[in-house]
């Protein structure tokens, strides 16, 4: 599962074409991609859950699932994140999410495998041989 | 009468400023990061807080809009 942190608003918000293309490449193969929409970076995310999940469908023609508006970062930052920010990136920089379109693969033994972050696109091909080693 | 925004180079934000993002958010800055994605030439604020936690980069050069500033008066 790549699981992103996605806005509607953003500069990176383009990068839904290139999840989808993720999504339906390898979508029959014990992956997906998981969005959770945030509205902690600059208020990129403003919409409901419903508004959210009209415009990925209608401008993007999305097919993988949306959780509800989340806390990725600070105090309230859902628990999933508590967990998925421990990884490091390549870099070796664990900790807070950097902006929109942070990238965690977790592998189907639940596994954190990969940190990209903002400006890896979907399809890079670091993305896309990490997805292809998590694959059974 | 519509009041102008008060407008300060990025680069000019401090600790304890309240600032409005450009969706009309508002954070009171508890951290500046001095690189943003790797940018130098971008700064981000942040607002880390029981509160929220909200963050709003800047290019160091262009302005950004304060809602206020401690030891001020409007």
């Amino acid at each position: 599962m790549l699981v992103v942190n996605v806005a509607s608003q953003c500069g990176l918000t383009p990068q839904y074409e290139g999840l989808e293309r993720l999504q339906r490449r390898y979508g029959s193969e014990a992956f997906s991609v998981l969005g959770v929409p945030c509205n902690q970076f600059a208020g990129q995310e403003p919409g409901t859950p419903e508004e959210i999940q009209a415009f990925c469908a209608t401008t993007y023609g999305m097919t993988f699932p949306l959780t509800d508006k989340l806390d990725v970062n600070g105090r309230h930052r859902h628990p999933l994140y508590g967990w998925l920010t421990s990884m490091p990136d390549v870099d070796g920089r664990a900790g807070e999410v950097e902006w929109n379109f942070e990238k965690f693969l977790v592998s189907p033994s639940a596994e954190i495998v990969a940190r990209f972050r903002p400006p890896v696109e979907p399809e890079d091909e670091r993305v896309i041989h990490a997805i292809e080693e998590t694959l059974p | 009468m519509t009041v102008a925004p008060t407008m300060i180079p990025a680069s000019e934000v401090r600790i304890g400023d309240r600032l409005r993002t450009r969706s009309g958010l508002e954070l009171t800055v508890t951290r500046v990061d001095d690189v943003f994605m790797g940018r130098p030439e971008m700064l981000a604020f942040v607002e880390d807080s029981e509160v929220q936690w909200l963050k709003m980069p800047a290019l160091g050069d262009n302005e950004v809009e304060l809602v206020r500033r401690p030891g001020y008066s409007d």
